[in-house]
């Protein structure tokens, strides 16, 4: 599938070139597409998905200049020269793995259609971390909707992200009343 | 491994931890999820010559078509199909209990998500366009959208003669009778939501042409087999025409258990012959998919003076819709959850109304009837505790089955710990030493609540399943199931269960789920997936393990009674003989195929339906926070004490009922897609409000399993346990910390302001 073929009939198409994973990509398209359709066309990422195509969910979350952002809410005209990843080009990318190593372990996931979406804005979280910033890794997922896991594994796993020493059966960092009685 | 398999949890209580998941037989299948290398339903674009369809859905919640017409859409760019209801080659009609739902209407549409017609083009955006130049000509009809009035309207289906699908009532005893000897009698109506699934992949998937003239599907579903034959039906197709491939499919909890855009999928594959992709938008699934049944009840619960419960009266209606699909299933097992099936009520008359409107489609959903219903029974035991002057957990312990008692409805039941043990647990919680309301901005409360879960589809429904092992050539042992696959660790626990059962590594063994032509295990629904796949194996790995040895023996001369099944082949006397490869490649390999299926286990001894026979319970503690500025609601912990027999695979019962709690808190707090003449109000995420990773609570889930050591169930089903007592809990939280009783869900925080406020003019 082409880009230019989702369309509306008779849409202006403008050439736009941006990086994606680490390679440039030129695609004709109307001006107002969206990034989120533009990964989907382009046959090298699945991981965008479409759950809400207003912003809302998550599911089609990736990094936009290192930022993380909803693909469905990126439009063409706003991409020349940027820089998009997704999950696929992080495959070596050490807070990738750290971010994935810590959803498994704490089970984070069950249908997984949303992980992706929630590893990406981990991943940012911990990449502003790593430049000196303050980072509450709870709020990088405040955009992140799952339907499946209750947030438990994901809890375990920000608390996990966010203190390396924290025993991954605490339940989120601090003051578990729960947790003080066990 | 990061948790122990074998872990010993008979007669103690044990708090479940994921452990190290990442160590677990999971790990990989994690992986490929969290890189985005699984494929989904609706991940299928690379196939050659795939179109892509859409659907025409109605402009009214009810009318009568007069005309359809198609013929310009043909001419539109990019067009290869475009199909009505004539073009359906067999039965246009679909659902699981009641064929009455169209495929595409003829004479009458009755909800706002029924499709007309449908184009299958180049690309989504063409087929979209094409759309718009259908015509239709409607003669509108009035909307039925008041349930409680749609029994006097004219009927929507003219084959049923009334809106009335159906009706049930329980009876035990003498309710007049056991009410005159009531000290206390509480009577209050409840209000449950209609919640959408929300599963974060809509309704999707591919239909494929066979080349044969039969149909592939690869679509999110529940239950291949069953859609399959459904399918055949409506394609006009021999049922061994139609096959339903496994897909990784993103949620499902019900919602996609009933077809979806499969039969539209399969008439756009036949015209075109070319394999078409149907991926509804979130507005289209909103309005086109199947919710969870809004239910209206009145209840009048009395005890004696001593707290023993003498007479129980519920009439409850609930809304399903334009179609029946499972709604009446879903009735009945609101009535059976009704009676109470955790306590002694003496005498009781539980009847229920299923009826049909314009408010688009309600069927199965996690809980099914049952958590709609457990919300008003456990509701109605704190006002009558109120009323007497004891604490709730008084009342309940008072109440409460022995284990060997028949159940609520007189059948014979295996629980698997004493509803007494469950019970004192959730009352020794920690969270009720923090159970003070406070003075400042937020007041704090602590509540609980009981539920009681079956498993299996319920005794007036067949119900059966199988599996089938086997050695691939590659020397692994293949297990196969026709469960579909959700991520809910089905895969995981069959897994654990083979190694347990055989002694080998997880290495060893490849899962295989979800193929319309493997194995038939039923529908991927009402918590039965376990409690089958351990019978199945119980009784297939010793025979599979004897034909292995067999055929071992043969090929090394060694004594077969002396040969063992271990990690990586087959060991004498505690050393490698034979690998599993070693054993695959020198063997024809159907001599080492088994299969087994077993009906699933019901109450023995009655011709009519009874209730669940397998039972299951859950204590849920709830701490809330009440922001007396807004009136909003905060779960900051939730507690369970869960029931449900030996645990297989930690992270994967820990998942299932923390996830299920949440749902179960979305439903109590903020989610409701409620409709104004026959239209939803709301049409994505942005409006209809699930939870999000700040509404989370902490969790804590205690496993207490006491099953009898002869029972020969040890194992049960834990997908909808952890959604049966939440709402009440919370609830009843509430009460605790601001006095004010909500019994109309979701909690309206306009109503919980304006009742605090007018507290504080009282005083």
């Amino acid at each position: 599938m082409n880009v230019r073929d989702t369309a509306p009939e008779g849409s202006v198409l403008e050439e736009v070139s941006f990086e994606l994973n680490g390679h440039t990509i030129s695609r004709s398209v109307p001006a107002a597409a969206s990034l989120l359709d533009i990964l989907r066309a382009s046959g090298q990422v699945t991981s965008a998905r479409a759950g809400c195509r207003v912003g809302r969910c998550g599911a089609c979350q990736v990094l936009l200049d290192g930022c993380a952002i909803p693909a469905c809410l990126v439009m063409a005209c706003q991409l020349p020269g940027r820089r998009v990843e997704t999950v696929e080009g992080l495959d070596s990318d050490p807070d990738f793995l750290t971010v994935r190593d810590a959803l498994a372990g704490a089970n984070a996931l069950q249908c997984g259609y949303c992980t992706p979406g929630f590893a990406i804005s981990l991943v940012a979280g911990l990449r502003q971390r790593r430049q000196g910033h303050q980072v509450d890794l709870a709020e990088t997922v405040a955009g992140n909707l799952c339907r499946c896991t209750g947030y438990g594994g994901l809890r375990r796993a920000v608390g996990q992200l966010s203190d390396p020493g924290h025993h991954a059966n605490a339940d989120g960092p601090g003051d578990s009343l729960l947790g003080e009685q066990k | 491994m990061g948790f122990d398999r074998t872990m010993e949890t008979r007669g103690d209580i044990v708090t479940l931890d994921t452990g190290s998941a990442a160590d677990s037989p999971s790990a990989v299948n994690l992986h490929r999820r969290i890189e985005g290398r699984l494929a989904y339903a609706t991940d299928q674009q690379e196939l050659p010559g795939l179109l892509h369809g859409a659907i025409l859905r109605s402009a009214h919640p009810h009318a009568r078509i007069i005309r359809v017409d198609s013929a310009r859409a043909w001419g539109m760019p990019g067009v290869q199909g475009v199909v009505t209801a004539a073009d359906v080659p067999g039965l246009n009609r679909f659902g699981i209990v009641v064929r009455d739902q169209p495929v595409l209407c003829d004479d009458h549409v009755r909800y706002e998500g029924d499709a007309i017609a449908a184009v299958a083009a180049d690309t989504r955006e063409q087929a979209r366009a094409a759309l718009e130049a259908i015509e239709v000509s409607y003669e509108p009809l009035p909307v039925i959208s008041d349930v409680t009035m749609a029994e006097q309207q004219a009927a929507i289906h003219d084959t049923n003669g009334s809106n009335l699908l159906a009706r049930e009532t329980l009876l035990r005893g003498d309710v007049d009778d056991a009410f005159a000897r009531c000290a206390a009698i509480v009577e209050h109506q409840y209000q449950t939501p209609r919640q959408m699934h929300a599963f974060m992949e809509t309704e999707g998937g591919v239909a494929i042409p066979d080349g044969q003239g039969g149909l592939v599907f690869r679509v999110g579903c529940q239950s291949g087999h069953r859609d399959a034959q459904q399918l055949a039906d409506i394609l006009g197709l021999a049922p061994d025409q139609v096959a339903v491939e496994a897909v990784a499919t993103g949620g499902a909890f019900g919602g996609k258990d009933e077809l979806t855009i499969q039969p539209v999928a399969g008439v756009l594959a036949l015209q075109t012959g070319r394999p078409v992709m149907i991926h509804l938008d979130r507005f289209e699934s909103c309005r086109a998919g199947m919710k969870r049944h809004p239910v209206s009840v009145k209840i009048t619960t009395g005890c004696d003076a001593g707290g023993r419960l003498l007479g129980h009266r519920v009439e409850a209606v609930l809304d399903t819709g334009a179609y029946a699909s499972l709604g009446p299933a879903v009735l009945a097992n609101y009535l059976d959850h009704a009676t109470a099936p955790l306590y002694r009520i003496e005498a009781y008359r539980v009847s229920g109304r299923l009826v049909y409107t314009n408010n688009g489609v309600c069927g199965a959903f996690r809980g099914f009837g049952g958590n709609q219903a457990t919300f008003a029974v456990e509701s109605q035991l704190d006002a009558l505790a109120q009323k007497l002057g004891i604490a709730p957990t008084a009342l309940r312990r008072i109440n409460l089955r022995s284990p060997g008692e028949p159940g609520s409805r007189s059948q014979t039941v295996r629980w698997t710990a004493p509803p007494a043990d469950v019970l004192a647990e959730a009352a020794a919680s920690p969270l009720w030493s923090a159970r003070h309301a406070g003075a400042g901005r937020w007041l704090t409360g602590t509540g609980m609540a009981m539920g009681a879960q079956g498993n299996g589809l319920g005794d007036d429904l067949p119900d059966s399943g199988g599996g089938q092992i086997s050695l691939s050539p590659a020397g692994r042992i293949r297990v196969a199931f026709g469960f579909s696959d959700f991520g809910q660790n089905i895969a995981e626990a069959i897994t654990c269960s083979v190694c347990d059962g055989l002694g080998c590594q997880e290495d060893d063994v490849e899962v295989v789920l979800g193929h319309s032509r493997g194995p038939d295990s039923g529908p991927t629904s009402a918590s039965r997936s376990s409690v089958l796949m351990h019978g199945v194996l119980t009784s297939l790995l010793p025979r599979w393990k004897a034909m292995v040895c067999h055929q071992a023996a043969r090929l090394t001369g060694y004594p077969e009674d002396g040969l063992e099944p271990g990690p990586g082949g087959l060991f004498l006397n505690n050393h490698q003989v034979l690998s599993y490869r070693e054993l695959a490649e020198s063997s024809d390999p159907d001599c080492m195929v088994a299969e087994a299926s077993q009906d699933f286990p019901v109450a023995p001894g009655h011709e009519q339906p009874v209730g669940r026979y397998l039972q299951l319970q859950i204590a849920t503690v709830a701490r809330v926070a009440v922001d007396r500025l807004s009136g909003r609601v905060r779960v900051t912990d939730l507690h369970h004490v869960t029931a449900a027999g030996r645990v297989i695979y930690p992270p994967g019962y820990l998942g299932q009922i923390e996830g299920a709690a949440v749902m179960g808190l979305g439903m109590t707090l903020t989610e409701d897609l409620p409709t104004r003449d026959g239209r939803y109000v709301a049409d994505n995420l942005d409006q209809y409000l699930i939870p999000v990773f700040h509404d989370a609570p902490r969790q804590r889930v205690d496993v207490l399993d006491n099953t009898p050591k002869d029972d020969p169930f040890p194992v049960r089903g834990v997908g909808e346990l952890g959604i049966e007592a939440v709402a009440p809990a919370i609830t009843a939280a509430i009460e605790a910390a601001t006095g004010i009783r909500v019994r109309q869900l979701p909690v309206d925080p306009g109503d919980l302001l304006m009742a605090l406020s007018a507290q504080e003019q009282d005083l």
